[in-house]
């Protein structure tokens, strides 16, 4: 297993990458994404769709390298009080009855890229950035227009910022390396 | 889908095929046989499987069997099962765990919710406004597993019965385990809205700061509210420079969406620039300056529909002479006007408003005034937002006729008009006349604009005015430097900055 320094703004998040049979995974403790406004949809019996993005960089900030996308359909069984994730794709997979941390872990661990289509070797040091986006999820929103420059509208709209921050986020790491 | 097709055919929720001659075994009845459909016994625990063989011999207990199909799905989190109990000829029961992938089953997949059978459904909104069959269409969901499309299709329908109202669709446990309730949620664009706040801290910098603060008080969805402000000093909206405070209550809801009333209290005090209080004395025709302005204004609207509103009322305000104080004059006027707004939202991130109003303000005989005027004014906006980009154009008219106090006169040259100008050096006391359009473009928040404008009295001629600048702008917070255009003396940029909110 290898482990990635974060850039400084994101030290929450400890990335780490392994690698199975041809096949590159990604873990990133700390990243959590049910909460917030994903956590209130899916606690009202709604399903939400997160995208992840898996990109290989040759260097900090450098050209990706090798990208992987997958898609996943979180729900929150209401009478066993447990997450459940679909694999959108083929071949379809699915799985219930998870805490939300093992529920993020999942998809993490069904984000995987092919070693053999990096076309790096052992020496050479590559770097990761994982992004995730939550789709169709607004942000709470109750205003009606012209009521934006109330008071109350200016902090709804100053927490849906940190709202929108929590529908989207992007960790970069590395270096890493090849066993 | 097979696999689940079965077993919810089983379950008895769907159409009853193999085993609708078979009634449930009653609670306490002997199990004679276990059966465990669509999975191996054997992929499960030792302990679990032993659980399970033990069941036969025993009487049947519902609450045993579903803890022991909770038990199957932990242990194999990727599958669903359920359990149905049998009643044999001779009373004795026969159970069997039905087990599928919840990978082969769309629904399932989409969300977990849908194994559930729908208990309820209902509509949070207005029920009565919908048509027979789309309600008859909600309540064929109940009894059966959620069906997520036809769900969608039937949220998709009350959106389209109900127009300039959005629909959104959640669920919640329903009254026995295993039931969901689904509730659809209407959420209402008021055909009415409350007066935006005018809170605000403003500097111009030949005139100096302005602050105020409203605070609103109602819930987010309530229809009345209750609105305190406080005006630390204001020398950005009018002629007079101004502090004091307003109280205002409103109503967007009178019996119906499409009246609604406002009741304001203003008390302020005044001061005066001395350019203004020069240029009165010269001007003997134009009313007095006062030291106190006490208005109460109330007004009633009517929309016709979320985008078209009249309204009318009635402002009366006493005017406190400065010279002769305590002396003071009436500015009683009659109000209406119309406005009409709306927006227009495009999938390719394009957003685009426009906004169009007239206001008349008549102080006539019968309202026992003592300065007797009209004074009109149109204004209109157009704003075209695309991801980073915002183009704003505008257009204001005024009019006057008969002698209207100061605070109705029209004044240009703030942190909103004419911007890079002194409204004291155009008409130190306003003006009769007005018209003023700007442009602007912003691109992430930086902003250029050009104004153009003229203010003055039916004595006068009318001096166009331009002026141009650039600076940071969003919603809320501005800061920029303003260029006259065509000043004739040398008078430098104007640095305005500040928020509204």
């Amino acid at each position: 297993m290898l482990i990635g320094a974060v850039t400084p703004g994101l030290m929450a998040q400890t990335v780490t990458v392994r690698t199975v049979a041809d096949a590159l995974h990604v873990q990133a403790r700390g990243l959590n994404f049910i909460e917030g406004p994903v956590l209130t949809r899916l606690r009202e019996g709604r399903s939400v769709r997160i995208d992840f993005e898996m990109t290989v960089l040759s260097k900090p900030e450098g050209p990706a390298v090798k990208q992987a996308l997958q898609g996943f359909t979180l729900s929150f069984d209401l009478w066993e009080e447990r997450f459940a994730v679909s694999r959108i794709g083929t071949p379809p997979k699915s799985i219930s009855h998870l805490r939300p941390r093992d529920a993020e872990t999942w998809c993490l661990d069904n984000l995987t890229m092919p070693v053999s289509s990096l076309g790096v070797g052992r020496a050479t040091p590559f770097w990761l950035r994982l992004a995730y986006r939550v789709r169709d999820v607004a942000p709470e929103t109750n205003e009606a227009p012209g009521e934006r420059y109330t008071l109350r509208g200016l902090i709804d709209r100053l927490s849906r910022r940190r709202e929108e921050a929590d529908l989207a986020k992007s960790v970069d790491a590395g270096p890493f390396r090849l066993p | 889908m097979r696999t689940l097709a079965l077993l919810f055919t089983l379950l008895g929720l769907l159409p009853p095929v193999a085993y609708a001659q078979e009634a449930d075994a009653p609670e306490g009845a002997i199990i004679d046989a276990v059966e465990v459909s669509g999975f191996s016994l054997y992929d499960l625990s030792p302990g679990l499987q032993k659980d399970i063989n033990s069941l036969v011999g025993a009487p049947l207990s519902r609450e045993r069997l579903n803890e022991l199909a909770s038990r199957v799905e932990e242990q194999q989190p990727e599958v669903v099962a359920a359990v149905r109990s049998v009643s044999r000829p001779d009373g004795k029961a026969r159970v069997v765990f039905l087990v599928a992938r919840i990978s082969d089953d769309t629904d399932l997949s989409e969300n977990i919710n849908a194994r559930y059978v729908v208990e309820s459904v209902d509509v949070e909104g207005p029920y009565n406004a919908i048509s027979q069959q789309l309600r008859d269409d909600l309540q064929k969901l109940v009894g059966k597993r959620l069906d997520t499309d036809e769900a969608e299709r039937l949220k998709d329908q009350l959106e389209s019965e109900l127009p300039g109202r959005e629909v959104s669709r959640r669920i919640s446990k329903g009254s026995q385990s295993g039931r969901i309730r689904v509730v659809f949620e209407v959420f209402e664009e008021p055909w009415i809205r409350f007066v935006p706040p005018r809170s605000k801290l403003v500097y111009h910098s030949e005139q100096g700061w302005s602050g105020a603060l409203d605070i609103p008080m109602s819930g987010s969805r309530s229809r009345q509210r209750f609105t305190a402000g406080v005006v630390f000093n204001d020398i950005d909206d009018l002629i007079e420079e101004y502090s004091g405070f307003r109280l205002a209550f409103e109503s967007r809801m009178i019996g119906t969406e499409r009246l609604g009333a406002r009741l304001e209290f203003s008390r302020y005090n005044q001061t005066w620039e001395d350019a203004t209080l020069s240029a009165i004395a010269s001007s003997p025709g134009i009313p007095e300056v006062y030291r106190n302005r006490l208005t109460f204004e109330p007004t009633a609207t009517f929309a016709f529909n979320p985008s078209v509103r009249i309204n009318g009322g009635v402002s009366i305000s006493e005017l406190e002479s400065l010279m002769n104080s305590p002396s003071s004059q009436m500015a009683n006027a009659w109000l209406a006007g119309i406005s009409a707004d709306h927006t227009w939202e495009s999938k390719n991130d394009i957003r685009q408003r426009a906004e169009a109003s007239y206001q008349l303000r008549a102080a006539v005989d019968g309202l026992g005034s003592d300065l007797f005027y009209k004074r009109h004014i149109g204004q209109a906006r157009y704003q075209f937002d695309q991801r980073h980009s915002t183009a704003i154009t505008s257009l204001s008219l005024g009019y006057i006729s008969g002698n209207a106090p100061l605070f109705e006169r029209f004044s240009l040259g703030n942190s909103t008009t004419l911007r890079g100008w002194d409204k004291y050096d155009i008409a130190p006391l306003g003006g009769e006349r007005m018209f003023h359009s700007s442009v602007e473009y912003r691109f992430y928040n930086v902003a250029v604009f050009f104004d153009t404008g003229s203010v003055w009295d039916r004595t006068t001629n009318s001096t166009i005015r331009y002026s141009t600048g650039f600076g940071i702008h969003n919603d809320n917070f501005f800061l920029t430097l303003g260029f006259p255009l065509n000043n004739d003396d040398d008078s430098g940029p104007i640095f305005m900055t500040g928020v509204r909110f």
